[in-house]
């Protein structure tokens, strides 16, 4: 465990020394996190000129709603999504050889060798966003909320990373999935608004196949003490059951594949 | 009289491409739904919030609305800048400029190929929103008339502003600041949020000034009979006004682009 703390510890640091020198890029990057995020505001201060309440959402809650959505965002982007780019990219050029050949688990070394540093401030800008709306809100914060908070945003993420772990291993098969993961891109969108606000067919597919609906909302209604006690159970089981199958079918996609080349 | 036969050429060669990656052009089509469908369900659940009834909108009317936006958003889609950035810092440009015909040219067939090829199921798919969301349509025969020159009007304001953003990438190598910038326009004044009629009045104003509402929203409130025949004048002259402008600006830039371009890797 610690072995493999200390080999992600080296992988961010060579992705920061390596981002460092595009300065200008990290700015532009934050500005246009700020622009993203101001008017993803802008939309719902809109929708709440209109009404005082979303199926049963304050405004305070749905901005708390609005950061983690960037939150989660922020963690799957930091390095889940730049990690998997380079690992299509490897498997298509044939490159995967080499990293499979070293002496750690390929899973953790493949879904953790890339980051984009730049994404930290995201994380930032989406905490800032949830505090305004806690601080709108001005309920207390109780230490239960705060930990429940915590551990359903880490599912949240978890559950999107299996998600994208599950779609990345189709590559062994079909080398070229870019489209399979638009899928998952486009639906993201949703995650802006809580799945309960969602038609039938669109509630069940964000909280199963793309579960980007279930990783926001559940974390939004833990840290605006809205969340019943099964919610936290059952966040914690699905998330341990979709890791548990994505790593599955990883070890199964890689005994099935056989190099480009070979 | 050569640019019609060379239209024909590219447009076969390119269907006959497009007819492999069928289910590719559906998967892409998921970003133009996804966005009107998540905001008309918050919408609806605003009105059902209020009693069903915010500022003389109704469900059926935010069903129409959103289910023409999407039918207009995947008409007048465009997405050369992304593209065009990726050449340039792949050095491919530089292999495109030294063929007789613009790029643009090439684009224009991408664009009008995707467009064809998606929509028979991009219909259905809207027949079944519609239905679901009890639409109510107030589009009478001249409105659908209307519709046609005020969807092309906005297909190549689209089309155009983002070629205007992609010639910038003859002195920049990275766009996505300038393509964020405009996404976030287009979602804030296009009409994506709400239908222009409940925004909030220095927006609307905003909106009407700006170019982004007659790529998308101007045709949508047309199609779904929302506006008078005065207004419809009114609005395909903006759209022609814009379209004229950013046309102007755009030969401008590109010829200094062209000038000032040094390929990547030369």
């Amino acid at each position: 465990m610690i072995r493999y703390l200390r080999i992600v510890r080296t992988f961010m640091a060579a992705e920061l020394k390596n981002e460092m020198a595009y300065r200008l890029n990290l700015a532009l990057g934050i500005f246009e996190m700020l622009l993203v995020v101001g008017t993803s505001l802008g939309a719902v201060l809109v929708l709440f000129t209109h009404t005082s309440s979303l199926n049963g959402w304050t405004l305070p809650q749905m901005i708390a709603l609005t950061g983690v959505y960037y939150l989660i965002q922020g963690g799957v982007n930091i390095v889940f999504s730049p990690s998997f780019e380079k690992l299509m990219e490897h498997v298509r050029m044939g490159t995967l050889d080499f990293t499979l050949l070293k002496p750690a688990n390929a899973q953790v070394l493949l879904s953790t060798r890339h980051f984009a540093m730049v994404r930290i401030a995201d994380l930032f800008i989406g905490a800032g966003v949830v505090a305004a709306g806690l601080y709108m809100l001005s309920a207390s914060v109780t230490p239960w909320s705060l930990v429940s908070f915590a551990v359903t945003l880490a599912c949240g993420v978890m559950l999107v990373y299996a998600l994208l772990l599950t779609l990345v291993t189709l590559s062994f098969w079909f080398v070229r999935i870019d489209n399979i993961m638009a899928i998952f891109w486009a639906f993201t969108d949703a995650g802006r608004f809580p799945i309960d606000l969602y038609p039938g067919w669109l509630r069940f597919t964000l909280a199963t196949v793309v579960p980007i609906g279930i990783a926001v909302t559940v974390p939004s209604e833990a840290i605006s003490g809205r969340m019943a006690p099964e919610t936290f159970v059952g966040m914690l089981a699905g998330t341990a059951l979709a890791v548990g199958f994505a790593s599955w079918f990883w070890r199964i996609g890689l005994r099935n594949y056989t190099g480009a080349s070979a | 009289m050569t640019l019609v036969r060379t239209y024909r050429a590219l447009l076969l060669a390119g269907f006959q491409q497009a007819a492999q990656y069928r289910v590719q052009s559906l998967l892409w089509m998921l970003f133009s739904i996804v966005r009107p469908v998540i905001f008309l369900a918050a919408w609806v659940a605003v009105a059902v919030a209020q009693g069903g009834d915010i500022g003389g909108y109704r469900v059926g009317d935010f069903a129409a609305y959103y289910v023409c936006m999407t039918f207009v958003s995947q008409l007048v889609m465009a997405w050369n800048s992304h593209e065009f950035e990726w050449e340039v810092n792949q050095g491919r440009l530089s292999a495109k400029l030294l063929r007789p015909l613009h790029p643009l040219h090439y684009s224009v067939v991408d664009n009008v190929i995707f467009k064809l090829n998606t929509l028979p199921v991009l219909v259905i798919i809207l027949i079944a929103i519609s239905l679901s969301f009890g639409a109510r349509y107030r589009t009478e025969p001249w409105h659908v008339l209307a519709f046609i020159p005020s969807v092309i009007l906005a297909a190549a304001l689209l089309f155009m502003f983002n070629w205007v953003i992609a010639s910038l990438a003859f002195w920049a190598t990275r766009m996505r600041t300038a393509n964020t910038l405009f996404q976030r326009a287009a979602f804030v004044f296009a009409g994506q949020i709400a239908p222009i009629g409940l925004m909030p009045g220095w927006l609307q104003a905003l909106s009407f000034a700006l170019p982004f509402w007659y790529m998308m929203g101007a045709p949508t409130e047309i199609l779904r009979g929302a506006v008078t025949p005065e207004q419809t004048w009114l609005i395909l002259g903006g759209q022609a006004a814009w379209l004229a402008v950013t046309y102007v600006a755009f030969l401008s830039i590109w010829k200094r682009g062209l000038r000032a371009y040094q390929a990547v890797g030369a």
